[in-house]
């Protein structure tokens, strides 16, 4: 990876008395198919302040940033099986058991929010290469959280088990079969892919 | 004697001038960033057929008001179709269905160094003289042409028709086992309904 960057450094630099436009071709591309049905989105906002200050300084450099991480919840339609939906054709009722609900990390926000900003005349504004780092660090607390506090997987699994019932009832109500939906367990219920 | 003695006290003095002035530019002041607990700000739901997932690694090299910024994102994002407004229609011996157009969600990626910024410069007249710095209005700027350009890539490179095909695949499987009868899917638009738009 590290050399993909180095390569990339190169061509921008060769790239860069030229440089009029955007180019943002692929550097490394992978579109993989899946069969993903997802029934529950959150949005998590993570605010982080960044503050520089030194005995020599005159003046405040304070700033304050926030953007979303997204999380998804979705069942693998792959892993549905024909023996996973039992009809009785005279009650005419549908047991089905679905794949468990999985969570996972969708990505988040490219812009920042810029929330607060208070920086002296004799201070620098900030650059882009700080506001990377101040991602970067309320990236790092996003993910420990995510290990940490199971409280944002449960509650998307939650919405997303409730949706998903509704979704099938509804559907199997319409071909007029009363469905009863349960899910198959989870062997991964303390992970959140990413 | 006496001049020499005032031309040495004079370079010493330059030394010194230089070398503080040096010492603070070269010094940055001490840097704190404190992150806040996440807070949950949306919980939404739906019922969407996912597809496909891309990953890439995209080099960026924009201009903006006589900026260049030249920086490496990971992109993480997915094609998906609403299944809750899809036209559907089950009263005869086949099921047919209209896929409905297609969701692209593209997001920056949450591994490490995720959106890294290599290097920015300042060009055109008196560059010299302005500063290379982006605003965070001209980094967001940069930033939603970044999302349009690989959209657009998408469209253009067969990312998308792949999808909507997948798509249909996939939705045939699954409301074969839902209506347990066959079902036809139809494309309306198979190289995506924004595929004029990104072309």
């Amino acid at each position: 990876m590290k050399f993909k960057s180095i390569t990339a450094c190169a061509l921008a630099m060769a790239m860069l008395p030229a440089c009029t436009k955007t180019d943002s071709n692929e550097l490394y591309q992978e579109i993989k198919s899946v069969d993903k049905m997802v029934f529950a989105s959150m949005a998590i906002t993570k605010t982080a302040k960044m503050e520089s200050s030194d005995w020599y300084t005159v003046g405040k450099r304070i700033a304050v940033y926030s953007y979303d991480t997204y999380m998804r919840a979705y069942i693998d339609l792959s892993a549905l099986q024909m023996d996973d939906l039992v009809f009785d054709e005279d009650a005419k009722t549908v047991k089905v058991t679905l794949p468990p609900v999985v969570t996972e990390i969708t990505g988040r926000d490219m812009e920042m929010r810029k929330e607060y900003e208070n920086i002296g005349i004799l201070r620098s504004d900030l650059d882009s290469k700080e506001r990377a780092e101040i991602k970067e660090k309320a990236n790092a607390s996003f993910k420990a959280e995510m290990e940490d506090n199971p409280m944002f997987k449960q509650q998307l699994t939650d919405a997303a088990k409730s949706k998903a019932r509704k979704y099938f009832e509804t559907i199997f109500e319409a071909n007029g079969y009363t469905a009863s939906i349960d899910f198959k367990p989870s062997n991964t219920d303390s992970h959140v892919k990413d | 004697m006496l001049k020499i003695k005032n031309l040495i006290i004079i370079a010493v003095a330059v030394i010194a001038i230089v070398a503080i002035v040096l010492y603070f530019s070269t010094t940055t002041p001490n840097k704190t960033i404190d992150v806040r607990k996440g807070q949950i700000s949306n919980v939404a739901t739906m019922a969407q057929l996912c597809a496909i997932d891309i990953y890439s690694e995209v080099p960026i090299l924009d201009t903006i008001n006589n900026k260049v910024m030249f920086a490496v994102q990971k992109q993480k994002g997915s094609i998906s179709f609403d299944l809750e407004n899809m036209q559907m229609d089950a009263e005869g011996d086949t099921v047919k269905i209209t896929l409905s157009p297609e969701i692209v969600d593209l997001y920056e990626a949450t591994e490490d160094n995720s959106w890294e910024v290599i290097d920015t410069k300042a060009i055109g007249k008196m560059a010299l003289l302005r500063s290379d710095k982006f605003t965070d209005e001209e980094e967001n700027a940069l930033k939603a042409k970044i999302k349009r350009n690989s959209k657009k890539l998408l469209y253009n490179n067969g990312t998308i028709e792949r999808a909507r095909a997948e798509g249909s695949k996939n939705l045939q499987a699954l409301m074969e086992k839902v209506y347990n009868k066959p079902v036809l899917v139809v494309d309306p638009t198979p190289k995506g309904a924004h595929y004029e738009e990104f072309k």
